[in-house]
């Protein structure tokens, strides 16, 4: 993406100053989460980003992804047998691949999907860093082979740091019993808004993407949790007709 | 380790009841607590103790179910976990003051940990442990415990989902796939049932058919199958 230095940093600094915002008084993390996925693609080199947390039993599962195509999803989801997301998360180190079919020896399994499943050609991993450990990854995918320009690794790393930040909150980090409250949290709130979106996709014939923007679009336009919503419209305690799709749905990928 | 024991149930036989003290029991053996219970919801979304490890477990759910307060209670309403290291102190009797107060009258408890036993949206109930001695659990011990949370939750919902012997329902269920949660929201649509009706009809759609759940979902999400009274297909 060809933008001058001036014009992006006026993104960045629109992007912190939004996911800032998100995190004060009482809010969603994955509502967060979803809007940082959609910036690490808008604002690093990348065509594609997801999220994926650690749960109790250390598998790692997708919280947030930039496109609920089913190709990124599966890529994701992979990686908890396979991957630069498991080895960053067991490393808490970054990791990446420059390009996928050169990197047969390491990864053998993933990097045949990638090439055979996908158009991607990098993939980059990003700890989600809590004291030394990693309690989840920032998967980056790009369709064009190379390592990641400096800047932009540092800024990844930067969203990645809020990321972790914004599913523990500034308690958690000081309490460590706090942390598998928080996780478990996440992930079961990611259950639910997936029933929830089949729910809306059903009801209004439409894809998932497109049901999960019209839950995104309630949740925000009335001030609620994602979650919470997700858990009424699957007990049938919402009606559906005021689900209206956002006037500038996401582009998705 | 309460997860691995779990994983490993046979569940043949085993009616809510029984599987829900295989659970509480695993749990007693496997954690540093004292005792434990389950309370499900039933049908009528009344709240109904399966199962209570001893005398203790039992006076417990009484008081809540009795006083409605407690952190039991606030778990199976929040849907998140309660983790009260000390019942007596002064953060636990601010919050549950009736409730804090008779279990000090009543039971040797001091430590308190409730999980709800839930898979997204849909909520079963809560499993409650208790220990005689203050503290919370350690940092391996919570994770087994919220794990086993997890597991649990997943063998009570496949015994009231199960279409007849499907073996593949524990595997299946904790690999956690998101089209078998958006299969569940359609097909929930598509016969105006509940998510737990929803997802017993497509075990049993993907049993009768020998076919893995998963790959039933996938047809359900892509449109290839939709449940109308009879499963309907191209």
């Amino acid at each position: 993406m060809s933008r001058s230095p001036v014009e992006r940093e006026r993104s960045v600094g629109q992007a912190f100053v939004v996911l800032a915002d998100t995190m004060v008084d009482d809010y969603d993390a994955i509502d967060l989460l979803d809007r940082l996925v959609g910036y690490c693609v808008e604002l690093l080199s990348v065509d594609a980003a997801g999220i994926v947390l650690g749960d109790a039993r250390q598998e790692l599962r997708v919280v947030a992804a930039s496109s609920e195509d089913a190709q990124v999803m599966e890529l994701l989801q992979l990686q908890n047998d396979e991957g630069p997301c498991l080895d960053c998360f067991q490393s808490a180190a970054p990791v990446s691949i420059v390009d996928v079919t050169e990197a047969a020896d390491r990864w053998p399994a993933f990097t045949a999907a990638v090439a055979e499943r996908s158009e991607f050609r990098a993939v980059h991993a990003l700890p989600l860093r809590l004291r030394g450990q990693a309690i989840g990854a920032l998967n980056l995918f790009d369709r064009e082979p190379g390592a990641l320009p400096e800047n932009d690794l540092t800024l990844g790393q930067a969203l990645a740091d809020v990321a972790t930040i914004g599913i523990l909150q500034e308690r958690a980090i000081r309490r460590a019993e706090i942390v598998n409250e928080q996780l478990q949290t996440a992930l079961t709130s990611r259950v639910t808004i997936e029933q929830a979106k089949g729910v809306l996709s059903e009801h209004f014939e439409e894809n998932v993407d497109e049901a999960f923007d019209r839950l995104r679009h309630y949740a925000r336009s009335r001030n609620a949790k994602l979650a919470e919503v997700a858990g009424r419209v699957v007990r049938r305690e919402l009606d559906l007709a005021e689900f209206t799709p956002p006037r500038h749905p996401s582009k998705r990928r | 380790m309460v997860t691995r024991a779990l994983l490993g149930v046979a569940r043949d036989g085993l009616d809510e009841r029984a599987l829900a003290e295989t659970i509480c029991r695993a749990c007693v053996d496997g954690l540093d607590i004292d005792g434990a219970s389950i309370s499900v919801l039933t049908a009528t979304d009344a709240r109904e103790t399966l199962c209570a490890s001893d005398q203790t477990a039992d006076v417990l759910e009484e008081l809540q179910y009795t006083l409605n307060e407690g952190p039991c209670v606030e778990a199976a309403t929040s849907g998140h976990p309660v983790l009260v290291p000390d019942v007596h102190e002064r953060t636990a009797t601010a919050r549950w003051p009736v409730f804090a107060s008779a279990i000090g009258e009543r039971t040797p408890v001091r430590a308190l940990f409730a999980l709800p036993l839930r898979w997204g949206a849909i909520n079963l109930g809560v499993l409650d442990m208790y220990r005689r001695a203050p503290g919370n659990l350690d940092d391996e011990q919570r994770r087994d415990a919220f794990s086993a949370a997890d597991v649990a939750a997943l063998l009570l919902l496949g015994q009231r989902t199960d279409p007849g012997g499907d073996e593949g329902w524990l595997e299946s269920a904790t690999a956690s796939r998101a089209e078998v949660h958006q299969a569940t929201g359609m097909v929930l649509v598509q016969l105006g049932v509940s998510a737990p009706e929803a997802l017993a009809r497509l075990r049993a759609y993907a049993f009768s058919h020998g076919r893995l759940l998963i790959d039933v979902a996938r047809d359900v999400v892509a449109r290839r199958i939709s449940f109308v009274e009879d499963v309907k297909e191209p």
